[in-house]
């Protein structure tokens, strides 16, 4: 469903995304992870447009992010996505959070986002929250809620970048459980994460990225005993060594 | 202080009075708008756009006032009252412009991308997340160009635009008591700018406390 074929992107000079090639098919959870600066976040935004790709084929099921003619409201409606900092709207509740682009975007009603919102703050385990305002929220709360509000949009896929990196370490795990159990209802997930836990646990692919190419794709239990690469053992032996 | 010059001339003075104020409300809601639609040219995503926002401010904002209202007033064939609000409306619309500006760039721009990824155009996005949040921060900026403007207007009176000043200057050539007749004009101005700065003290200080 979501597919690159020899995607190249530059910032300016610098050559961020090279020759990607990378299919991520229907109910797949894919976990990407790799050095900093290794392009896991341009390629993750590439995939709604919020960074365009310099060359190559982009395509979201069969449609072409960057083709002019492509809608790409209309594309994002299908993409949920959530970020390390949460991004949520400090002015609006948490309700309202969820509701914004349901209502604006989808055309419900009030009370039909309303109920969506409650269902997906249900089950993300903060419903008693609904009325508060994202600062009185703890950050794992903040990133659950981030997480209802790209479900409410009912997406064929959702984006994670790095979104337990900025949380204490005693909320880490309330958001990968969300995670988890959101991977094995068979959402399309593209994950950015060193979560080593979570990637073996649902993963079904391992993308390992170094210096803007796709060094290696396994499943999670070769990868992690068994790295073809060498700069994929490196990058391993330094991240569990910390 | 002798206040047979107020009470004599209490018409004259409340004439002028009034067209302060009409000629400041009018500019004011006109620069708003104007300078709004000029912040929002100058971080659109689309360069002819940016490009005509700079232009307008960096042009605007460095020359005097009060050349901007003798341009208007002698380039068209305005009258003073009119002339003089549209000069104002120009000019302070240049510093509107640069303070929800800076507002919007103020809102970090993880907000902006939350909101379009999740569909939202971009018009939609300005609307319902970033504006309101710039808002706050732009007030306070805002209520001091609303302040300057008051004050700036006393240029009509300068291309015979009836206002305070103006009709200050009639009174004077009348009764010759330039003193008292200013101290009464700035004291009519104030009546105007204190509540003013009253009233942008006050919103400042409920914004704060909803954050
Ligand atoms: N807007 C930009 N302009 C120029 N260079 C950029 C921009 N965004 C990212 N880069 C550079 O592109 C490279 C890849 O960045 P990216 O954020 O995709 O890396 P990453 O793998 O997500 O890293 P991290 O683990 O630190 O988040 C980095 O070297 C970064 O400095
Ligand atoms: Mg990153």
């Amino acid at each position: 469903m979501i597919e690159f074929s020899k995607v190249n992107k530059f910032y300016g000079d610098f050559h961020v995304l090279k020759d990607i090639n990378l299919t991520i098919n229907k109910g797949e959870v894919v976990v990407v992870i790799g050095p900093s600066g290794s392009g896991k976040s341009t390629l993750l935004r590439c995939i709604n447009r919020l960074e365009t790709i310099s060359d190559g084929g982009l395509t979201v099921n069969g449609v072409s992010v960057g083709d002019k003619k492509t809608n790409i409201n209309t594309l994002r409606r299908n993409i949920g996505m959530v970020f390390q900092h949460f991004h949520l709207y400090p002015h609006k509740t948490v309700l309202q959070n969820i509701t914004l682009a349901p209502m604006k975007v989808l055309g419900q009603s009030q009370k039909e986002a309303e109920e969506t919102a409650r269902h997906y703050l249900d089950k993300v385990g903060i419903l008693e929250k609904a009325g508060s305002y994202p600062s009185q929220l703890s950050g794992g709360q903040q990133q659950r809620v981030a997480i209802a509000r790209g479900l409410a949009m009912k997406p064929e896929v959702m984006l994670f970048d790095e979104p337990t990196s900025a949380l204490d370490p005693e909320m880490i795990g309330e958001v990968l459980d969300v995670m988890k159990a959101l991977a094995r209802e068979g959402m399309t997930m593209v994950v950015v994460t060193h979560e080593m836990g979570f990637a073996r646990e649902v993963a079904d692919r391992i993308v390992f990225m170094d210096e803007g190419r796709v060094l290696e794709e396994a499943v999670p239990a070769d990868f992690y005993e068994n790295p073809r690469e060498e700069r994929a053992r490196l990058f391993l032996s330094r991240i569990l060594n910390h | 202080m002798d206040f047979s010059v107020l009470t004599n001339n209490m018409d004259a003075f409340l004439e002028g009075f009034k067209t302060t104020i009409i000629a400041s409300l009018i500019a004011l809601v006109c620069s708003f708008i104007l300078g709004t639609l000029i912040a929002v040219m100058r971080i659109a995503p689309l360069k002819a756009l940016n490009w005509i926002g700079t232009v307008y401010v960096e042009f605007i904002r460095n020359i005097p006032v009060l050349v901007i209202v003798f341009f208007t007033y002698l380039a068209f064939t305005f009258s003073g009252m009119t002339a003089g609000t549209i000069g104002l409306t120009v000019y302070t619309a240049s510093f509107i412009a640069e303070a929800i500006r800076a507002g919007i760039m103020s809102v970090p721009k993880g907000q902006m991308e939350a909101a379009r990824s999740s569909g939202l155009s971009y018009g939609q996005a300005m609307r319902f997340v970033i504006l309101p949040q710039a808002i706050k921060i732009v007030i306070p900026p805002l209520g001091n160009q609303f302040i300057n403007l008051v004050k700036n207007s006393s240029l009509l009176g300068i291309v015979a635009g009836g206002d305070l000043m103006y009709q200050g200057d009639l009174v004077n050539a009348k009764t010759f008591a330039y003193v008292d007749t200013y101290v009464f004009v700035a004291l009519f101005y104030l009546v105007l700018t204190i509540p003013l700065s009253f009233g942008v003290g006050y919103l400042e200080k409920r914004l704060a406390r909803s954050n």
